[in-house]
């Protein structure tokens, strides 16, 4: 009953180069490492071999398989991958800091307001990673002094249902949300979950003003919590348009045989910049700083591609079939702006949509 | 055992009316004599006793503290209740929990008091089957229930609705999930066996002879049963009410998967929001504290409407019981009883079973999208899953265990008055009964979480906080087995000169033990499954499955999310069946002793 797939290959492979020449590997493995990796993976081996990471910036599937691909290249150190929203896993960061009990090693959010508060409030460790020099220009020095670096990039569009909506008549633009024939077929995340969909709404606003949501509001759009829900609700048949569609999961489940397409807006795909950093007083310094370099790296970037999110290494290319965020015309609001306008955000959602 | 659960602690009837002052000096003096030997017996005793103020005083108190403190400072201040009901989305929160709470207790009383009336009192066929879905519904936690109902009533996707514009033709389905309404049927679906059982117990003790009475003047079956025996287990059904009630206003999981695209906020949900950044533990304690008023102002009514009244019948004395003859209606009823089942157990189960095992749950039953993956991938990919698995149980079987043995000590020491004030403590054991779960893990976050305990994401705080939980159904359990024995068994023991130790060990444990093992199923099940107050307790190392369930489907990946119910669900049962076996009873549908 199981397909042959691509991901269980490659476990299965590797098991068996493990059982058979399995010494040979690993010292090759060992040995493509730079001298700076080699010490960290070692120290991180003495912290127990533990990391625990908390991740908005992917669906569950690509935070596992980037976990799994991390144990795979350091063997004997085990990561725990909890993926949740940006606002909760924020939430959750906050409560440790609170009971001054941190448990997180790596914290990757989608809101980059997260990572200047936590900055500036001295909860973010300072660790240049030496892959943060090899990262495409676009991605490099977000916070020049050295506490977080972006580690992901994503794009928002309008994804469909291509069984229900064709091709000519799916919005081209975000205003064409507004047509009233998507009434009751609008799939949104949540800005007080999401991450993504804080920085999608921001920009609409930047764009549009709050009437474009006061507008939306009267389609009465289904409101779920995570952006990727949006991408069920169109697979399930619940909704016929994601209006803030994720292009990784879009792509992705369309691959998969899922009846979805996916449109890059005339008036700008929106571009979310995510970033990473190290809890100060976590447990696993040594960890989290191999799992830095680790997310900033070469095979981390052809993971993000394989789950058709953007590549941040200039050596990996974009995935097979799906634009890149150089090739669209993209649109994304600033540092500054997220960091002040998201908690605006969040309110004005709750006043216009009720929830 | 449940006949107590709608008194708080065993003083309502018996401890407080038969001590005269008197006696209550003498007692007294006793205890001062007592307390000059201090054995090791009364040691041990107060040691639970500080544990039970660890557990339930403290956490209580720090909530109702921190409403009334300033975020920074600690001074006193009520601008907490200020912010927290100075918004009408708060407040409209309110009046929503109230409907639904409403709404859910009396969908609750029509299904369980017909189908407890059916299975106690009358000739219904397949008694055995109707039990049995009701244990289902029972073990069924209910945001998997949810789960089940937004598969089959989403308003464009849902089985129901599919099945529906099939029929008729039309273009739109006509049931919504996403609705006050779909709230309401989804916890009322999952929250009625607590009515059931509280009914069929207080029925299976009334004996036919007032019906025969009645019956003899002339009335016929249905006004024998509206006016007789019905007003004689109201104590019961009431019971009933104000649990489903305060569950309803209670649960977490629920809400925030049918709420939220339904746009509108419970007491629940919105506290959720007061964790937000920035955290205002303050505002969510102040937010809180009508949960415990109304809950508190509940019992007092329960205390009012049943006080004065007589439901002496229900004695426990035996009495001849004879089935009622229904006739052709007995066929009726049993379409009824299968109507609910259908409705709690039988959709939603098929639809969660159709989704764990396939591709794409909206491709429908075929083969082609039958696949094992969704278990391949979370005992397999999925880094978090198995811990998760094995946290669940460890902490459920880990808390049935404390809260026995904790309120078997408290039964003990209440029950043969070795301590003054006694009632005391059997109140606070039940007090937590009264506690929302989201309530009380805010009350141990705040207590707890922090240094010096420094307990936060360790495994320590969510058994404590799940202990605290489920005490009352322990204590309800353990006071109902002691009531049962004679002292004078261990008195015996004593008398020969064996020690209170030895007496405990030697005659009662042996004689409870079978009422123990039906108490830790009653207590491991809910603890299996229990969201509300883990969700503000756990770190990333202490997962359970209902939070990950949770974190799941903020995604609203249904396959996986369904597959790790089935195996939540599977495993709950394989425990309680071995346990049932054990003890060669059934734990939960009928009455203990």
């Amino acid at each position: 009953m199981f397909r042959i797939r691509r991901r269980n290959f490659i476990l299965g492979g590797s098991a068996l180069l493990v059982a058979g020449a399995g010494r040979k590997a690993l010292a090759q493995a060992a040995t493509s490492m730079t001298s700076h990796e080699k010490a960290l993976y070692e120290a991180a081996k003495k912290e127990n071999g533990q990391l625990t990471w908390y991740t908005a910036q992917s669906d569950d599937i690509t935070a596992q398989a980037l976990g799994r691909s991390f144990e795979s290249t350091y063997p004997g150190l085990k990561v725990d991958v909890l993926r949740t929203t940006a606002q909760v896993a924020y939430q959750r960061i906050t409560q440790e800091i609170k009971a001054s009990s941190i448990q997180c090693d790596v914290f990757s959010t989608t809101d980059i307001g997260h990572a200047v508060a936590l900055k500036a409030k001295g909860d973010f460790e300072k660790y240049v990673p030496d892959n943060s020099g090899k990262v495409l220009d676009v991605y490099k020095n977000y916070d020049p002094d050295g506490y977080y670096f972006v580690t992901s990039a994503g794009m928002i569009g309008i994804g469909y249902n291509t069984t229900k909506v064709k091709e000519a008549d799916a919005p081209k633009n975000w205003t064409d949300l507004l047509d009233p024939k998507w009434n009751n077929l609008i799939a949104l995340g949540h800005p007080a979950f999401s991450g993504y969909v804080g920085t999608w709404a921001l920009t609409m606003r930047n764009q549009y003003g709050w009437q474009f949501f006061e507008k939306l509001a009267k389609n009465n759009p289904r409101i779920g919590r995570s952006i990727n829900d949006t991408v069920t609700m169109l697979n399930a048949g619940e909704s016929e348009i994601a209006g803030s569609g994720p292009a990784g999961t879009l792509l992705e489940s369309a691959q998969k045989g899922n009846p979805l397409a996916m449109v890059y807006p005339t008036d700008g795909t929106v571009l979310i910049i995510a970033p990473s950093g190290i809890m100060k007083g976590c447990k696993h310094p040594s960890g989290a700083r191999l799992f830095m370099e680790f997310l900033m790296s070469e095979g981390a970037s052809r993971i993000w591609v394989e789950h058709f999110n953007e590549t941040i290494r200039p050596e990996v290319s974009a995935p097979k079939g799906a634009k890149s965020a150089k090739d669209v015309k993209t649109i994304h609001p600033t540092v500054e702006q997220i960091t002040k306008g998201i908690p605006e955000i969040i309110k004005q959602w709750r006043e216009t949509f009720g929830v | 055992m449940a006949r107590d659960v709608w008194r708080i602690g065993p003083h309502g009837q018996n401890s407080v009316t038969d001590d005269s002052l008197g006696a209550r000096a003498a007692n007294f003096a006793g205890v001062a004599a007592r307390l000059r030997r201090l054995d090791a017996t009364m040691l041990v005793l107060l040691v639970f006793i500080a544990v039970l103020a660890f557990l339930v005083l403290n956490p209580i108190l720090r909530l109702i503290v921190s409403s009334l403190q300033e975020t920074d400072t600690g001074r006193f201040t009520l601008d907490n209740y200020r912010a927290a009901y100075g918004s009408l989305r708060h407040l409209e929160a309110l009046a929503n929990s109230l409907e639904l709470g409403v709404g859910v207790s009396l969908l609750v009383t029509c299904f369980a008091v017909p189908i407890a009336w059916a299975v106690s009192r009358t000739d219904m066929p397949g008694k055995a089957f109707v039990r049995l879905t009701v244990f289902a519904a029972f073990v069924t936690p209910p945001y998997l229930g949810a789960i089940g109902w937004i598969l089959l009533a989403g308003p464009n996707s849902g089985w129901l609705n599919k099945v529906w514009m099939a029929l008729t033709g039309a273009t739109h389905g006509i049931f919504n999930v996403y609705s006050m309404t779909g709230l309401i049927l989804v916890i009322a679906v999952t929250s009625f066996p607590y009515t059931f059982v509280f009914t069929s117990s207080a029925l299976d003790l009334v004996s036919s002879e007032m019906e025969d009475a009645a019956n003899i003047l002339g009335a016929r079956t249905l006004r024998t049963t509206l006016r007789v025996t019905l007003p004689l287990v109201m104590p019961a059904i009431i019971g009933g009410i104000i649990i489903s009630f305060l569950e309803a206003i209670a649960l977490f999981g629920a809400p925030a998967l049918i709420a939220l695209p339904a746009r509108f906020n419970v007491v629940s949900t919105q506290l959720w929001q007061f964790f937000e950044y920035p955290v205002r533990v303050e505002e969510a304690a102040a937010f809180a504290m009508p949960l415990l008023v109304i809950t508190v102002l509940m019992f007092w009514l329960q205390r009012r409407i049943l006080g004065r009244r007589g439901y002496t019948s229900v004695t426990g004395k035996g009495g001849e019981r004879r089935m009622i003859a229904l006739g052709p209606w007995r066929w009726v009823m049993l379409a009824y009883a299968l109507v609910v089942g259908a409705l709690s157990v039988f959709l939603p189960m098929l639809v969660l079973f159709q989704a764990a095992f396939s591709k794409a749950w909206g491709r429908g039953f075929s083969f082609d999208n039958l696949t094992l993956h969704n278990f391949y991938y979370l005992l397999f990919e999925q880094t978090q899953a198995k811990q998760t698995i094995l946290n669940t149980f460890v902490y459920a079987a880990v808390t049935a265990f404390a809260a026995i043995s904790l309120s078997l000590a408290i039964a003990y020491v209440v029950n043969r008055k070795l301590v003054p004030w006694s009632n005391v403590l059997a109140f606070l054991c039940m007090a937590p009964f009264v506690i929302p779960g989201v309530v009380l893990a805010i009350g141990f976050y705040a207590a707890y979480a922090s240094p010096p305990l420094a307990l936060y994401g360790t495994a320590t705080i969510l058994i404590l906080g799940f202990t605290t939980r489920f005490l009352p159904i322990a204590y309800t359990s353990s006071a109902a087995g002691l009531r049962s024995i004679n002292p004078e068994m261990e008195e015996a023991v004593r008398i020969l000169g064996g020690s209170r130790f030895l007496a405990i060990r030697k005659v009662l444990i042996p004689l409870l033990k079978k009422s123990l093992a039906g108490a830790w199923i009653l207590v491991f099940i809910p603890a299996t499954r229990e969201l509300s107050s883990a969700i503000f307790l756990v770190g990333p190392h202490t997962r359970v499955i209902s939070v990950m369930l949770f974190d799941l489907s903020e995604e609203g990946n249904f396959e996986v999310l369904a597959a790790l119910g089935v195996i939540l669900l599977l495993a709950t049962v394989a425990i309680a069946v071995i346990g049932t076996k054990i003890i060669g009873r059934d734990f939960m549908l009928r009455r203990n002793s």
